[in-house]
């Protein structure tokens, strides 16, 4: 019964996961390797290859510098902040 | 206190040398060999009746002869052994054995193991007798509950979120001092994962743990910023892990906006927690790589590889429009030599018909000129041919007719005469004679004339026979 309910997510709809933009550049990088793709195609999945790796390559950018450690109650007092109209 | 009782002993020896020097000015007696002490405590505590108990088996574990378990309830505990042919008897009649949680009814009585030179002491009630009086009120009453949230859907709930990959910020619960948060920051850093951590420090195994950790995990969802939450602790007993069990908490996180991992238990304690959690790890290790699904380390290398390789096919795409471009111009070079030549083909082609019959008509013209130079040198050739012949012809008959009247006869006589000169009848003339045989043949020796015997001597005048003698001289 449960299981027939929707799947959950924490992000937005819109954008695929990591995972997925993942698994399609993946799937980018065997049809290219194919050479079965035309000249359009090859020009069109080179594109959407990029801007995905880029995106995931952001991601992680975004996970790689020092790691940020921060009590709960610092991170109430942040967002009643900028909760306050100034 | 048990002292002074096992000094009235009857049991105890009687000291046969002087004992050593205890502490002065005790009141207290001895000091006895505790040895002898401990036996005393044994013989003593036999002698407590043997009862029947009643409490939950915690902590079960079987040794090589006897059955070990504590027998608690909400007030307090003992220790229970069991020997192991006694323990096989009651397995066999109960029909099962049974496990932690099981509430039990107890028969037997104190003991006490007085140890030795090498193993220690030991106190237990010596279970002579066992009979299952039901499930432990606490583990009842913990499943119960997960039954209730089952029925309700609540353990299904986080189970259906998609976890994040690659969250930027996870939220963690644990106690401040906890060996749970340093595993924690290992297993994330193991990951190559360097996010953001909001810790919300909160107790863990007291009654106060569930109400705050509770109020937490409120405050990290309500954050909007926490895209996982993970509540950690070390491990424990089952008891210490009650307030995992706590049905406001595990209604509050099966309600959660964001995926719960729940890390509190170990194999064999399973807390509520773990049920409704998205995810329920082991240890503070297994949280943290289920927080962070993602590799960060082995990523940035397969990002590199995927750019690698894209770089390549952008490459051996410019490589291809280059060929595709100068093909093109060659094309179009190509397009337009050939409409140029065609242009001039065509051009050639407009003129080509009158120019065709001019030409075939010139060649015409001059096939017939000179056939007719060839006719009119062929016939002047011949009439000169036939000229000269004719020319020579007339010599020849002059020439013949010249000789056929005059030279002709001369040469006769001259042939007349010499053909004369041999005749031999003008030899004849001039007085020679001709010998011949009879037959007529001509005899020029003397040996000829001798050898024929018979001549015939031909004259100028005629012939005449004669016969050859010769006289001796």
């Amino acid at each position: 019964m449960s299981s027939q309910e929707p799947t959950l997510t924490t992000s937005p709809p819109s954008q695929p996961s990591y995972e997925a933009a993942v698994a399609r550049v993946e799937e980018i990088i065997r049809r290219l390797d194919s050479g079965e793709a035309s000249l359009d195609e090859t020009l069109r999945l080179i594109g959407e290859g990029k801007q995905l790796i880029e995106r995931c390559a952001g991601e992680l950018a975004a996970v790689s510098g020092a790691l940020e450690e921060l009590k709960l109650d610092e991170l109430v007092a942040r967002l009643e902040r900028e909760a306050t109209p100034e | 206190m048990l002292a002074p009782m096992l000094g009235r002993m009857s049991s105890l020896p009687a000291r046969s040398q002087r004992p050593p020097a205890g502490i002065p000015d005790s009141p207290l007696p001895g000091p006895y060999p505790v040895g002898e002490y401990a036996s005393a405590l044994r013989a003593r505590l036999r002698a407590f009746a043997n009862v029947q108990l009643i409490g939950e088996i915690v902590h079960l574990r079987a040794a090589r002869a006897r059955v070990y378990f504590e027998l608690r309830d909400a007030h307090g505990a003992i220790p229970c052994a069991v020997w192991q042919r006694d323990w096989e008897a009651i397995v066999a009649r109960i029909g099962e054995p049974p496990t932690d949680g099981a509430q039990v009814v107890l028969a037997g009585g104190c003991d006490y193991y007085p140890g030795s030179a090498t193993s220690s002491p030991g106190f237990s009630f010596s279970v002579s007798d066992l009979r299952i009086a039901g499930e432990g009120d606490l583990l009842a009453r913990i499943e119960r509950l997960r039954k209730q949230l089952d029925g309700e859907g609540l353990l299904e709930r986080q189970k259906r979120f998609e976890l994040p990959v690659l969250p930027r910020t996870i939220g963690v619960i644990t106690g401040e001092s906890g060996k749970a948060r340093d595993d924690l920051l290992a297993g994330l850093a193991r990951r190559g994962w360097a996010g953001r951590i909001v810790w919300a420090f909160a107790p863990v195994q007291d009654r106060h743990a569930a109400p705050a950790i509770t109020k937490a995990l409120g405050a990290l969802a309500g954050s909007g910023e926490v895209e996982v939450a993970i509540v950690a602790r070390g491990g424990g007993s089952l008891a210490d892990l009650l307030c995992f069990c706590d049905e406001t908490l595990c209604r509050t996180v099966a309600l959660l906006s964001v995926p719960v991992i729940a890390s509190v238990g170990h194999h064999t304690d399973r807390t509520l927690l773990d049920d409704v959690a998205a995810v329920s790890c082991s240890t503070p290790t297994h949280a943290a790589e289920a927080a962070v699904r993602l590799d960060c380390n082995r990523a940035r290398g397969e990002h590199l590889a995927v750019a690698l390789r894209l770089r390549e096919h952008a490459s051996r795409v410019r490589s291809a429009h280059d060929f595709h471009l100068s093909r093109a111009e060659r094309l179009r070079d190509h397009g337009r030599r050939t409409v140029v030549g065609r242009a001039r083909q065509l051009a050639l082609l407009s003129r080509a018909p009158s120019e065709h019959i001019e030409r075939q008509r010139a060649r015409l013209h001059q096939q017939l000129r000179e056939i007719r130079a060839g006719a009119r040198r062929r016939l002047a050739g011949d009439r000169t041919a036939n000229a000269t012949r004719a020319l020579v012809i007339a010599r020849k008959a002059s020439s013949t007719a010249h000789e056929c009247r005059e030279r002709r006869p001369a040469d006769l006589g001259r042939l007349a005469l010499a053909l004369a000169g041999h005749d031999p009848q003008r030899t004849l003339e001039r007085g020679y004679v001709l010998a011949q045989d009879p037959n007529g043949r001509p005899l020029s020796t003397v040996e000829a004339a001798r050898g024929a015997g018979r001549l015939r001597l031909r004259f100028a005048d005629g012939e005449l026979n004669a016969r050859t003698i010769e006289e001796e001289r």
